[in-house]
């Protein structure tokens, strides 16, 4: 899986390839419009990681481009600008998402994985761990072929741990995912805890194996090999 | 309070009609000597063409005595006699009040008199003259009325002069002060003031321009320092946020490292949202936002009690609701997203466990209201980091947000507490959605 990171501030660069790197990814990283179009030019990626204020324009320009050419490659838009008005001319002009520094890195792999999945298996996309099958066009779930119902957040969250297997996720990582913004404004740790037994509980009594560990306590890690 | 020019007029009135008074017995004196000097040389005057007359007459003494009887008689107002041996030669001139017999009425005259030596054939002979003067209580009488006009007069003069010179001269003046009291530091915009051509209101009116363009510098200079500090800390709070994430995946992490880690995380996140929070108060200060949509404020609100009704279960907190549909008005969608938002997580954090939060929505006004123990200081409660909201792990600006935002689409908020609630009550006001 290739991926371009255009992002003029080099330490959330750094920080970005790293963690995504762990995961398999081979990330590059353009630093400015001149060099990402450059890249852009000789290589397909599967996703393309955008900073919106760039020294040498505005990465809304690239996107631009990059739509004008047919190309198929997803976008997600990493802005420090907040208004709604960004995020809907973004996502008009055609990026598949839109997140608002400063994020989680877990909260970006989740992005991503969903992003290159969609991209890559557009008519079914199912992802398979051994037993469990979860549908992501359909939203569905099956345990050995038998399905099982899950909420929306419960499904978000699975969804979640999909996009960071093997990965340390923090309670309050989860909760600034499942809460968004509200996070901080409500004490809900015990919250994520609810959803996350709920979800490991009806997973288990569907015959799934644990593959979801606690781990240091408080956290959470999905394994898969 | 009185206005200016009535506290002025009261000390003029009091001089005007304190000298005026005064006036009268001056002029009563003055005139009653000069009309006693006049008397007197009339009466001086009579006497000396008397005697010339008689002298001019060649009279025997028989004759001249004669003549002087016949002249006694029929002149009422003067005699001439004789002067008695051993009398004084002296003239005296003075004033006597006498009643006359042939008035019917109660009431004395006054007369000049003059007593004078006069030569007739080189013989003295004492001559008197009575001339009727003005009497003091006349004279007086005349005077104060005369003054009475004359204050009359000028007393109206002065009320009707005052009148009108307040609302000419002040004319400046008040639109200076309506100007004044429209304005409004953060719309940023020099209240326009009219020219005065009187010295004083130019100057006033130059100082306050001054006064004003100094606030609005060092207001801007401050909200630019917000703006651009919560900006400039954006990009090393994202840093920090994906340093933290990668100390996460160490591996040998201990996990007494990974509580630090995590607590590092939620200070991290509060300070992320205080941040966004002043951006945000900067932004709507700067109208960066849209206020003239048509928002369907009962949809928004149903979706931020959808979206935050899991909290609210969590805390097994009870919801009435009475959401009239629809309700639309112009606004901002965003912003009144946020204002629904910030009071319903107002209400759920500030709540107890088990305790109740009612939601009223109609055509004129939003009430969000919630359990709780104690008043709050409606005062202190909009102010940004008032510490009201600290030992409940918030930002102290959500409530500041609120306010910002129905100044902004000009809505009113009012707080009250009342019968064991919190009442938040957003009045829409006349800004109704206007039918196109």
């Amino acid at each position: 899986m290739k991926i371009l990171l255009v992002e003029d501030e080099v330490e959330l660069a750094r920080s970005i390839i790293k963690f995504l790197t762990e995961q398999e990814y081979l990330c590059e990283w353009a630093a400015n419009v001149e060099d990402a179009t450059e890249k852009i030019g000789l290589h397909v990626y599967d996703c393309i990681l955008l900073d919106l204020n760039l020294p040498d324009g505005n990465g809304l320009n690239l996107l631009e481009l990059l739509r004008k050419d047919k190309k198929e490659e997803g976008v997600i838009i990493l802005s420090a600008n907040n208004s709604l008005e960004d995020k809907i001319r973004g996502l008009h002009i055609g990026a598949d998402d839109y997140l608002t520094k400063p994020f989680h890195l877990s909260e970006l792999a989740a992005r991503i994985f969903s992003i290159v999945r969609r991209k890559q298996f557009s008519h079914s996309n199912i992802i398979r761990q051994n037993e469990l099958e979860i549908d992501l066009l359909a939203k569905s779930v099956t345990v050995q072929k038998k399905p099982v119902t899950l909420t929306k957040k419960e499904f978000d969250l699975l969804i979640y741990f999909l996009g960071n297997k093997n990965r340390v996720l923090s309670k309050s990582t989860l909760a600034e995912h499942l809460s968004g913004d509200f996070a901080d404004m409500l004490d809900n740790h015990d919250f994520v805890y609810a959803h996350v037994k709920n979800l490991k509980k009806k997973l288990t009594e569907a015959g799934c194996d644990n593959y979801l560990r606690t781990v240091y306590g408080t956290g959470y890690k999905w394994e898969s090999n | 309070m009185k206005p200016l020019l009535r506290k002025t007029l009261k000390p003029y009135l009091t001089y005007i009609i304190v000298v005026l008074a005064i006036s009268i017995p001056i002029y009563y004196w003055v005139i009653d000597a000069i009309w006693e000097h006049e008397l007197d040389e009339y009466n001086s005057i009579v006497a000396n063409k008397t005697a010339h007359s008689f002298n001019s007459l060649q009279l025997s003494p028989t004759e001249l005595a004669n003549s002087l009887e016949l002249w006694n008689r029929i002149q009422p107002s003067t005699t001439i006699r004789k002067i008695q041996v051993g009398e004084s030669l002296l003239d005296s001139s003075f004033n006597i009040s006498r009643k006359e017999p042939f008035n019917k009425a109660e009431k004395l005259d006054r007369f000049r008199y003059l007593s004078k030596i006069i030569y007739i054939h080189n013989q003295p002979y004492r001559f008197t003259i009575q001339t009727n003067i003005e009497e003091t209580r006349e004279t007086i009488g005349h005077l104060a009325t005369i003054t009475l006009l004359l204050v009359l007069l000028l007393v109206s003069g002065l009320l009707y002069l005052n009148r009108r010179l307040s609302q000419q001269i002040w004319t400046p003046f008040q639109k200076t002060l309506a100007s004044l009291k429209k304005f409004q530091l953060n719309q940023q915009q020099l209240p326009a003031f009219t020219k005065s051509d009187i010295k004083e209101f130019q100057e006033l009116n130059t100082a306050i321009e001054t006064m004003v363009e100094h606030s609005i510098s060092v207001y801007k200079t401050q909200k630019e320092f917000t703006e651009n500090a919560s900006h400039e800390l954006q990009t090393p709070l994202a840093i920090l946020k994906n340093k933290l994430d990668l100390l996460l995946q160490s591996e040998g992490l201990t996990e007494q490292q990974y509580q630090l880690a995590e607590e590092m995380n939620g200070a991290l996140l509060r300070s992320t949202r205080i941040n966004k929070n002043l951006l945000l108060l900067a932004k709507i200060e700067n109208n960066q936002f849209d206020s003239s949509e048509k928002v369907s404020i009962d949809t928004i609100l149903l979706q931020s009690l959808d979206t935050l009704k899991e909290y609210m279960d969590q805390k097994n907190i009870g919801l009435v609701q009475h959401i009239v549909s629809p309700v639309d008005k112009n606004a901002s969608s965003g912003l009144t997203e946020l204002l629904c938002n910030n009071l319903l997580l107002n209400a759920i954090r500030n709540t107890r466990e088990g305790g109740q939060i009612s939601v009223l929505l109609d055509n004129q006004q939003l009430e969000i209201s919630n359990s709780g123990q104690q008043a709050l200081d409606p005062k202190q409660l909009f102010t940004r980091f008032s510490g009201i909201s600290k030992s409940t792990g918030g930002t102290g600006l959500g409530l500041a947000i609120v306010q910002e935002i129905c100044k902004f689409q000009q809505w009113a908020i009012q707080y009250e507490f009342r019968d064991g609630s919190h009442y938040f009550r957003v009045g829409f006001g006349n800004s109704t959605f206007l039918q196109n």
